[in-house]
């Protein structure tokens, strides 16, 4: 049976059916019926793609791509496959479906987000500068999830105050877009072209050199997915947390130390789909002391949830199981780098504390946690250069 | 209900037809949609750009729907519901008044005027009510005009 190429351009043909990808899979894991061998066995011998609701549990965290040994994207499989299943099987959004319908009314032409009054007097901006601060979607989770936390605005505040410190005064963009993430891994390629369109559209008539943001899910659509619609870029993409990193080791940033044990939670996004596990570690280490979870870097477990779909009780036993992993290393904080994982972890510790009595793991973004350790910059950065 | 049938458009009108809003109203079963009636049966005459919904409880609409209806073509939504006290399940009411706030504010950041999203009491004896309700919203959405229009930034 010939195989659909549209999930053949992705290696499915090379697959053996070894199962390591169920194994790695959290979705498979937390429960429901997912599995992606199973999957792939019967594309494999029926040669059409399934039409099952199971496929809007993948997180298309890329475990299974990550631990393949024949070069199957699974993750990627599943993105193919998903426009299609939305029109018969559509997923069930959470929260209201606001995210979904947020990134929908952002797309509309004519109207002009504001989304920058968190700003503070005490951020420097620069109305020319050459780095641009993508901002993403916290202010609107601000809205949407402030029963949880309250200080998840400080996010873009922190990153604005790290970047200060590291000698870069941003700008933003005014009128700023989704970046269109959740649209594209839940099969709507129409919203994230259009999203894409006009997002890179207005960000190229600046004329900037880079533009940093600190989402890993703006930062990795930016770098890797909007080139695939809109060409290459005119201008460099980099986390906060790079940048923060580079200037910590170049000695251009003086931070306070603390005795405080850190573990860090490597966001899907910023880990095996950019590659980028060690700047947030530097940040870490160079602030407090760092106590590595057994899955870490390429193994890391995932958060739970992606894209705000399909949440359910299964998904909290997951999310306890990870903080319940990061209490176990000793560390008395856990960090991540992504306000989607600090969101959908706050969600289940709070459940749980209030379900049974369980000492709550205190959860950190990793720019918070460092912009609050900030000194200044080096007085006198040759000198500090290693 | 009245007001659906004035909504199909008259396809011999002139070739540039003024510009009329799409207004949406979710009405809760007990209080709102039964004031709806009595403005009917009172023959109460109010804007026809509204289009009703009924839902059964104002605490049903969730901010998705809401915002849904303006990425769907709405120029304007209003969530009708009980009095508070008198809800028939009690408090959904209030759960309609925290989520219209919060959508409210959304709206506000993603640059819409969030004006354009009202919430009302209207009880089952307010037809009057109803009506004047309906005429006020309608004209203050005609004076902000079409979503995304340019008239929403501030």
């Amino acid at each position: 049976m010939p195989l659909d190429p549209r999930i053949d351009q992705y290696g499915a043909s090379k697959c053996v059916e070894c199962g390591r990808c169920t194994y790695a899979c959290p979705a498979s894991q937390i429960g429901g019926d997912f599995s992606p061998r199973r999957i792939m066995e019967q594309m494999l011998l029926s040669g059409k793609v399934p039409s099952n609701k199971d496929i809007w549990l993948c997180m298309t965290c890329m475990q299974c791509t990550q631990i393949c040994q024949f070069g199957v994207q699974f993750h990627e499989v599943v993105r193919e496959i998903r426009p299609e299943l939305k029109k018969l099987l559509p997923p069930e959004g959470n929260h209201g479906g606001a995210p979904e319908y947020l990134e929908r009314l952002s797309a509309m032409p004519g109207i002009s987000p504001r989304k920058q009054r968190w700003m503070t007097p005490d951020l420097k901006l620069d109305e020319n500068s050459s780095t641009l601060l993508f901002v993403g979607c916290t202010p609107y989770f601000d809205v949407i999830f402030r029963y949880l936390r309250t200080d998840l605005l400080d996010i873009p505040r922190s990153s604005v105050r790290l970047l200060n410190a590291a000698g870069i005064s941003p700008r933003l963009l005014m009128d700023e877009r989704c970046c269109g993430h959740d649209s594209y891994w839940l099969g709507d390629q129409g919203l994230f072209e259009r999203l894409a369109r006009m997002n890179v559209e207005a960000v190229e008539r600046l004329g900037i050199q880079q533009l940093v943001a600190f989402c890993p899910e703006c930062m990795v659509t930016w770098k890797q997915l909007y080139p695939k619609v809109m060409g290459k870029l005119s201008f460099e993409v980099r986390s906060v947390a790079e940048v923060v990193a580079e200037a910590i080791e170049d000695g251009r940033m003086e931070l306070s130390r603390t005795e405080e044990t850190y573990a860090f939670q490597d966001p899907c996004r910023l880990g095996r789909h950019a590659g980028i596990y060690d700047a947030p570690r530097t940040m870490l280490a160079s602030t407090g002391n760092l106590a590595e979870m057994p899955r870490s870097r390429e193994t890391a477990a995932c958060c739970g949830n992606s894209s705000f779909v399909n949440c359910g009780p299964q998904t909290r036993l997951w999310q306890l199981e990870r903080t319940g992993e990061a209490e176990g290393t000793g560390a008395s904080t856990l960090v991540t780098a992504c306000p989607k994982c600090l969101i959908h972890m706050t969600c289940a510790m709070n459940e749980s504390v209030q379900l049974v009595e369980r000492r709550k793991l205190p959860l950190m973004d990793i720019h918070v946690q460092t912009a609050s350790r900030i000194i200044g910059p080096k007085k006198n950065p040759a000198s500090g250069n290693r | 209900m009245e007001g659906t049938s004035v909504m199909v458009e008259d396809p011999e009108a002139a070739s540039a037809p003024p510009w009329k809003p799409n207004i949406i109203a979710f009405c809760c079963n007990w209080c709102a949609y039964a004031g709806a009636d009595l403005a009917g049966v009172n023959r109460r005459q109010y804007a026809p750009e509204v289009r009703i919904l009924r839902v059964m409880c104002s605490g049903r609409v969730s901010p998705g729907m809401i915002l849904k209806a303006f990425t769907s073509g709405a120029d304007g939504v209003m969530v009708l519901g009980c009095h508070p006290g008198d809800c028939h399940y009690r408090v959904g009411n209030l759960h309609a008044e925290m989520r219209v706030a919060q959508v409210r504010e959304l709206l506000d950041l993603a640059g819409i005027d969030p004006s354009r999203l009202l919430l009302r009491w209207i009880s089952a004896s307010e037809g009057e009510l109803f009506g004047r309700t309906m005429d006020e919203f309608a004209a203050h959405v005609r004076e902000l005009g079409p979503l995304g229009g340019g008239k929403d930034a501030t």
